[in-house]
């Protein structure tokens, strides 16, 4: 059972008192030159109460406003500087009279300290920091032995900054772990609960009485307040993925006329961990001090090796720092960089805001914050359509426009497929090729009795349908860029939503290439809209396995079309489907041509039963494609594309 | 041709895939052998089975490569677009043509003559050193496309399948 006592205001030196026991060193907040900082305490009449901030980017006051302790936002530097300090001695080296070298390691020596006041952001970049310096294989034994020896008495906020976005990354303003004691303030004292063995025998020796439900009521309302004042300026869905697709957005370059390198963001962030190893030499050089000092990615120097510089310019090191910050940092150590505390913001001299940068760079691609509804989610549930109209594209080939019983299904974005049902044969997925007038059109080839015979069926006829199925295509990652379609086969009926899209709002995308191939000239699909692509400002080209005489076009492989095309000067996205030999020879061509593997997009095909990763039939190594895919981008695949017999 | 033709001609053939990953040499003096040549569609370049009569680059349209098929007629294998070459079998033995090349559009060319080519590729190494990887890479680029060709990948399967 959560035991929440009450603290009166007077007792909080009683509870500083019970820290200081046995030597320990109450660390808290108070006011410092005009700012709040960290520092040794050991009475409550030295925390900052009276005093709030207002923060803004490149800007800091404190001015005297309320009667609370806490109402004011992190000090300028965090914990960091007691658990992981600037300067921490490492070893002694030394060549005595005779040439013996000896090199001594410096023990660690840490402090007793309790950390009074500690922010949900704080204690999340403190477990950040446990992950990085003593998670893995190698340890930073300095690190970990000083944060052993802390204690932490966290501070819920009831207050949010305008710097804060913790709620953005998912660490506060709620406590939810890594804390001794949490104090949530009301006008006349706190909520005190414990999160540990220790903060339980302290709570237990202040002998307190046991808040009221309206009294935890209050300090559950004054920290939804401050979540909610915060809003949501940072999406996290897909940040790493969206960032990493930027290495070359032109904005880094921007970022670096106002950045001036001058590492602030670096030294009061809680989670900033790069270090170099100083020397301080005697004299005679016969004894050497090693130490561990902070270093910033953002010096010009830290990438520097004999032969050159790395990372010369300071888009280069602002580049490094944000995608270490959002994304690569995910990769090594399974969580994001950030913690949302703000200092970045607050203590850059010229104001740059990490959210606003990332919201440039890497902007949530639209929709991906919702999936869609599925109509007839479990198999067996169907929703009735009708068949409106059969048009036969080619000999074996005809699109169905089906209007369905539920609008839902009309939601289906581009590359997204849904399962067909008719009493009387087994479901089979489809790509949806378009949705126009009210219906979902399907453009199916006659490959077995399930697909012959809904070809061949009259207007009027229903079948049922589940879906929208799978995700799409990523048009978004095509904004700005060229584009550059590739089909084979009837791969071209998935792709054509995605032309649709793209010609809807034709002028957020660069050129436009549609390459396509077929097997022979009447194999071709949607040969009638070829010249509607082609007025709407799509360049169509297209080629054919084998053709006659009469056959004036091409004859040759689809790679073909992208032989003498170049991207590298021209970001591009690119989107392909057809067989997957085929979808191997274009990645390959196209990764020729400079179309990154991140932007080149491939809709993969496997058997489907359910549709919604339950069956188990459309494994590919750790993806269910029906659930994961279809559509994927190259380098999620990894080496999984093209490997035989997964 | 004066002089300046002779510069257009050489520029013309730089300015194709084939041309341009031939050294500044080899350029040249295949620029001073080729005709540059207009030509309409449905213009038999070469016929399948007769001597290679010429080795052209081509810069502006289009060329189907031919091969008859008793009761079929005439199949298209393959068509060739600027930058790419025609009649390479001119300068390999036998020295004659494997389809049969036709314009399908109004087509330029670079054209040389094949004896003259083959006797400027006997008399002068360094051009044929330089020429020969190139047309490799060209023959090289329709094999892989042939082979690709015949797996017929947008073929129906024709495993039966319930679906």
């Amino acid at each position: 059972m959560v035991s929440e006592r009450f603290l009166a205001r007077a007792d909080l030196d009683r509870l500083i008192a019970i820290l200081a026991e046995g030597g320990r060193t109450v660390i808290g907040p108070v006011v410092r030159d005009g700012a709040l900082a960290y520092e040794p305490i050991t009475t409550a009449a030295e925390l900052p109460q009276g005093w709030t901030d207002e923060q803004a980017p490149g800007s800091y006051r404190l001015r005297r406003d309320g009667n609370r302790t806490f109402d004011v936002g992190p000090p300028a530097q965090g914990l960091k500087r007691y658990t992981f300090p600037a300067l921490a001695p490492l070893s002694v080296a030394q060549r005595g009279p005779d040439g013996v070298a000896t090199f001594t390691a410096v023990a660690p020596d840490p402090p007793r300290l309790a950390f009074l006041g500690v922010r949900a952001c704080e204690i999340a970049g403190l477990l950040i920091q446990d992950r990085v310096l003593a998670g893995g294989p190698f340890v930073d034994d300095d690190y970990r032995a000083r944060r052993a020896a802390a204690l932490v008495v966290a501070v819920q906020c009831a207050r949010a900054g305008s710097g804060c976005f913790c709620a953005s990354m998912g660490t506060g303003p709620e406590v939810s772990g890594g804390h001794d004691l949490v104090l949530t303030e009301l006008d006349d004292g706190y909520v005190v609960a414990a999160g540990s063995d220790e903060g339980t025998r302290i709570l237990s020796r202040l002998g307190l009485e046991a808040a009221t439900p309206s009294q935890t009521a209050a300090a559950a309302g004054g920290v939804a307040a401050a979540r909610a004042a915060q809003g949501r300026p940072v999406v996290i869905e897909g940040l790493r993925d969206r960032l990493m697709d930027q290495l070359d957005n032109p904005r880094w370059a921007e970022v670096a006329d106002r950045c001036l390198a001058c590492s602030n963001c670096t030294m009061v962030c809680p989670t900033c961990f790069c270090t170099s190893v100083g020397l301080d030499s005697d004299l005679d050089g016969a004894t050497t001090r090693t130490e561990r000092r902070w270093d910033s990615c953002f010096t010009g120097d830290f990438a520097r090796v004999a032969g050159g510089n790395f990372r010369p310019r300071r888009q280069d090191r602002y580049r490094q720092w944000l995608t270490h910050k959002f994304a690569t940092w995910v990769d090594q150590f399974g969580t994001s960089g950030c913690v949302g505390c703000g200092r970045c913001i607050t203590w850059c001299p010229v104001g740059i805001d990490v959210r606003e940068e990332l919201a440039a760079i890497a902007p949530p691609y639209r929709g991906a914050l919702t999936e869609l509804p599925i109509v007839a989610g479990s198999p067996g549930a169907y929703v009735t359509a009708t068949l409106r109209s059969v048009r036969h594209e080619t000999a074996d080939t005809s699109t169905l426009q089906l209007v369905p019983a539920d609008d839902g299904l009309l939601a289906a974005r581009p590359g997204q497929f849904v399962m067909v049902e008719q009493p009387g044969f087994p479901p089979f997925p489809i790509s949806v090729s378009r949705v126009a007038e009210g219906a979902l059109w399907l453009t199916i080839r006659a490959a077995g009795p399930a697909t012959a015979a809904v070809i061949a069926a009259s207007p009027g006829t229903q079948v049922g349908l589940r879906g929208p199925l799978g995700r799409g295509w990523p048009v978004e990652r095509a904004v700005g860029r060229d584009v550059v379609i590739v089909a084979g086969g009837i791969g071209l009926a998935p792709l054509r939503p995605l032309i649709d899209a793209v010609i809807r709002d034709r002028e957020r995308f660069g050129h436009v290439l549609l390459a396509y191939g077929a097997r022979t000239p009447a194999d071709r699909l949607y040969v009638d809209e070829m010249s509607a692509w082609a007025d709407a400002g799509i360049v169509v080209t297209d080629t054919v396995d084998r053709a006659g005489p009469e056959w004036l076009g091409r004859v040759g492989i689809v790679t073909q079309l992208l032989d003498q095309r170049d991207w590298r000067d021209r970001p591009a996205a690119a989107f392909v489907v057809g067989p997957e030999r085929m979808m191997e020879a274009t990645v390959a061509a196209l990764r020729a041509g400079g179309v990154p593997p991140e932007r080149t997009f491939i809709s993969l095909e496997r058997h489907m039963e359910c549709g919604i990763g339950l069956c188990g039939h459309c494994q590919m190594g750790p993806f269910f494609i029906c659930r994961d895919g279809p559509v994927f981008a190259l380098s999620a695949l990894g080496d999984l594309f093209g490997r035989e017999g997964l | 041709m004066g002089m300046d033709d002779r510069g257009a001609v050489t520029t013309e053939l730089g300015a194709t895939w084939f041309g341009a990953g031939l050294s500044l040499h080899a350029r040249a003096r295949l620029g001073a052998a080729a005709t540059l040549q207009d030509v309409p569609p449905d213009t038999i370049l070469l016929r399948e089975g007769d001597d290679t009569g010429i080795f052209a680059v081509i810069t502006r349209g289009r060329v189907a490569l031919r091969m008859r098929v008793p009761e079929r007629g005439q199949m298209t294998i393959l068509t060739v677009e600027p930058g790419d070459v025609v009649g390479w079998s001119s300068v390999v033995p036998p020295h004659r043509s494997t389809s049969t090349a036709v314009t399908v559009e109004e087509t330029r060319l670079l054209v040389f003559e094949a004896r003259t080519l083959r006797g400027l590729l006997d008399s002068d190494l360094a051009l044929a050193a330089t020429l020969y990887p190139r047309l490799l890479e060209a023959i090289g680029r329709r094999l892989s496309a042939t082979r690709q060709q015949l797996l017929d990948l947008y073929a129906q399967q024709s495993d039966p399948v319930p679906w």
